[in-house]
């Protein structure tokens, strides 16, 4: 039995933080051919640091490396898998752009794709850092399917290289690891596709699993969805709100599992209030107990600029501490206790 | 047949052609150029879509809808009563939509798209423009209503405005309007509803009046298709392969938009392979009555892919008319 000790409703972010302009602009340089891969890398790294330092002062508790390399969640994968090509730029909303994967080819992982930034992000802090990986039914769905013969074999393919990327992040002391299904409740009519693909990702795992999954009408899904093996649900219960609480008041929710609260809208310039927070935080408390709950925005933050990210995650930070005063005084423990099996 | 598109064409090409209307567009939110210059941007972008469809073959174009954000916004943002709320996944798309938020009564106030058409109409000389809508059922299905509260007086509300619209386009002269309804094929114990809507558009549109359904399956409403007061309905027969039993039975009052090429995936169907799914259809439905296009609006694919999938649909429709003489 291993034993994972963190203050009572641990704080966490989903996992993207925005680009620096210098990272943005690098970017669009090495796109263009103007600056080498090398010069890139450290600008990444640099950001990175950035985004750890921004972390650890604001007081999370449970830290991502920020996604600095990754340009889409899904793209990122194709882009450093064998038997993908990147397609031209496809809209997906207002003016954003995003360059959609095609699969051409067999799939493979020639090596890891996400272990060194992992490993880079943790040897700069002793807070754990989370291994951030795409669910394979995501991936699939966000691609152009030019080679497999239907969607159940791809996704099976791409599961058991994300079981393989999800062992070395373990190998490299990964004690948390994100798996993240947006594209999940998209399609209810093939969730036995993605729960059958989720369950090879997680083979033979021993981390902390979590899952994120968001932008999505979970009601013909959600008996399903909360059986997959993971312990955390990560869920945007700001701009769900009306639509989840409902669900779980009339299902409930596993005992034994625990949920990622977001309570940050990142779709807005509005940075909301340490009372609008705490209002937040305390709906939730509602529906579980102290003990279950981890507090984070409701996905990632990449959309916003660098000011208002961060002090969105600061009075975040503020509401949790007040909060959490409030349930000591009530008589709960400051810390929680997360049993894991060795 | 004719050769049709359903709605959007991707707004940026990719290199090394420029992508100049995502530039404006990011040049003209901070500040950096004039409303003026970004409506230039729009007209120069339009006439290059329009000259694409038509240099691929396509014999009924649109205006490639390049100012529309997406298919809820731009008409929810011209109507009095509504706000622009937050994003929204679009179907099951990994493209999102800003959902109109209902706060008052309904009121059309001023042109949609009537300046849209008229001058997409003028670029495109001799070939004819579509005039395109989002339904008013789709609409009122996207839309977060904290008004009416009542989906059936949100969709009537929809409707009443949208019909100020329509009766601009008919004293323009507007010779086919396709109003876009995929809502309907996920909840089809509306269907009595629908046809209440749809009969006030029949009664001021003495033009081809279209409803264009995609993602989804018509199969639940099979036997009440017959009942549209329309002239032409577009289906999807590449989301949902079993829309192809809706051939056989197809009403003879209806034309058929015959959505054949996937236009959410890159995969290429040949000429060979469109010829054949045409002549598939020939077998129910005749000629006259049938427009072949992608299954639906072509902003899901890379500009250049949108073009060659475009291209080789003509090419199909060319095979089944040669092979006729
Ligand atoms: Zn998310």
């Amino acid at each position: 039995m291993r034993e994972i000790k963190l203050p009572i409703l641990p704080t966490t972010s989903v996992g993207s933080f925005p680009k620096p302009d210098y990272l943005l602009k690098a970017r669009n340089q090495y796109a263009k051919g103007l600056i080498s891969y090398s010069t890139l890398y450290e600008l990444e790294l640099k950001a990175t640091e950035e985004v750890i330092k921004m972390q650890e002062e604001i007081g999370v508790d449970i830290l991502v490396h920020g996604e600095m390399e990754r340009g889409d969640m899904a793209t990122y994968f194709a882009e450093n898998l064998e038997g993908f090509t990147i397609s031209g730029l496809v809209r997906s909303y207002g003016n954003r752009y995003y360059k959609k994967p095609i699969v051409i080819g067999k799939i493979r992982r020639t090596k890891p794709i996400t272990v060194d930034m992992f490993k880079f992000a943790q040897s700069l802090t002793k807070k754990p850092i989370k291994g951030m990986l795409t669910g394979p039914y995501t991936i699939a769905d966000w691609s152009f399917n030019e080679y497999y013969e239907n969607k159940r074999d791809l996704v099976l393919e791409l599961a058991e290289i994300i079981n393989q990327e999800a062992l070395d992040l373990e190998k490299a002391g990964a004690l948390f690891i994100q798996i993240d299904e947006p594209a999940v409740p998209t399609h209810p009519e093939e969730i036995n596709i993605a729960k059958e693909g989720f369950k090879i990702s997680t083979k033979n795992l021993k981390s902390f699993l979590i899952t994120h999954i968001c932008y999505g009408d979970f009601r013909p899904i959600w008996n399903e969805v909360i059986n997959f093996p993971v312990h955390q649900f990560d869920l945007e219960f700001t701009n769900n709100a009306d639509k989840l609480y409902p669900l779980i008041e009339k299902y409930g929710f596993p005992k034994d599992k625990y949920i990622a609260v977001g309570v940050i809208d990142v779709h807005s310039h509005r940075i909301e209030s340490v009372e609008e927070i705490k209002a937040r935080i305390k709906e939730a408390l509602k529906y579980f107990k102290p003990d279950q709950i981890f507090v984070d925005p409701d996905c990632g933050l990449k959309t916003r600029t660098w000011e208002e990210a961060k002090a969105k995650m600061e009075n975040m930070v503020k509401a949790v501490n007040e909060v959490r005063e409030e349930l000591i005084k009530e008589g709960y423990s400051s810390e929680i206790k997360i049993k894991m099996e060795a | 047949m004719i050769i049709t598109v359903v709605d959007h064409y991707p707004k940026i090409p990719n290199p090394p052609r420029e992508p100049k209307l995502r530039r404006a567009i990011h040049a003209y939110d901070q500040g950096k150029i004039t409303k003026e210059d970004l409506d230039r941007v729009f007209d120069e972008v339009t006439k290059e879509v329009i000259e694409e469809q038509i240099s691929a073959g396509i014999e009924l174009i649109t205006d490639g809808q390049i100012r529309w954000e997406d298919g809820q916004s731009y008409i929810g943002k011209k109507l009095d009563g509504i706000e622009i709320g937050g994003l929204f996944r679009y179907f099951d798309n990994n493209t999102y939509y800003r959902q109109p938020i209902v706060i008052g009564e309904i009121r059309w106030k001023e042109p949609i798209i009537l300046e849209d058409w008229k001058k997409a109409q003028e670029w495109a000389k001799d070939k004819p423009v579509k005039a395109v809508l989002t339904g008013p059922y789709t609409l009122a299905r996207l839309s977060r209503d904290e008004y009416y509260k009542d989906l059936e007086k949100l969709s009537k509300a929809y409707t009443k405005a949208l019909v100020e619209e329509v009766k601009l386009l008919e004293e323009s002269k507007v010779n086919y309007l396709q109003l876009n309804e995929p809502s309907i094929q996920y909840y089809p114990e509306d269907f009595d509803l629908f046809l209440e809507l749809y009969k006030e558009f029949r009664k001021i549109f003495s033009g081809k009046l279209a409803i264009y359904t995609y993602f989804h399956s018509l199969i639940p409403l099979k036997n009440r298709l017959k009942e549209l007061p329309i002239d032409i309905l577009g289906i999807d027969f590449v989301s949902k392969k079993e829309n192809f039993e809706l051939l056989k039975e197809f009403p003879k009052n209806l034309s058929l938009g015959y959505g054949i090429v996937d236009a959410r995936n890159t995969k290429l169907e040949t000429p060979e392979q469109i010829a054949d799914l045409i002549k598939r259809a020939l077998n129910y439905i005749s000629e006259d009555n049938l427009y072949i296009n992608p299954s639906c609006g072509l902003e899901y694919l890379p500009r250049e892919r949108a073009y060659e999938k475009l291209l080789n649909l003509s090419l199909g429709v060319k095979l089944v008319r040669g092979d006729k003489k």
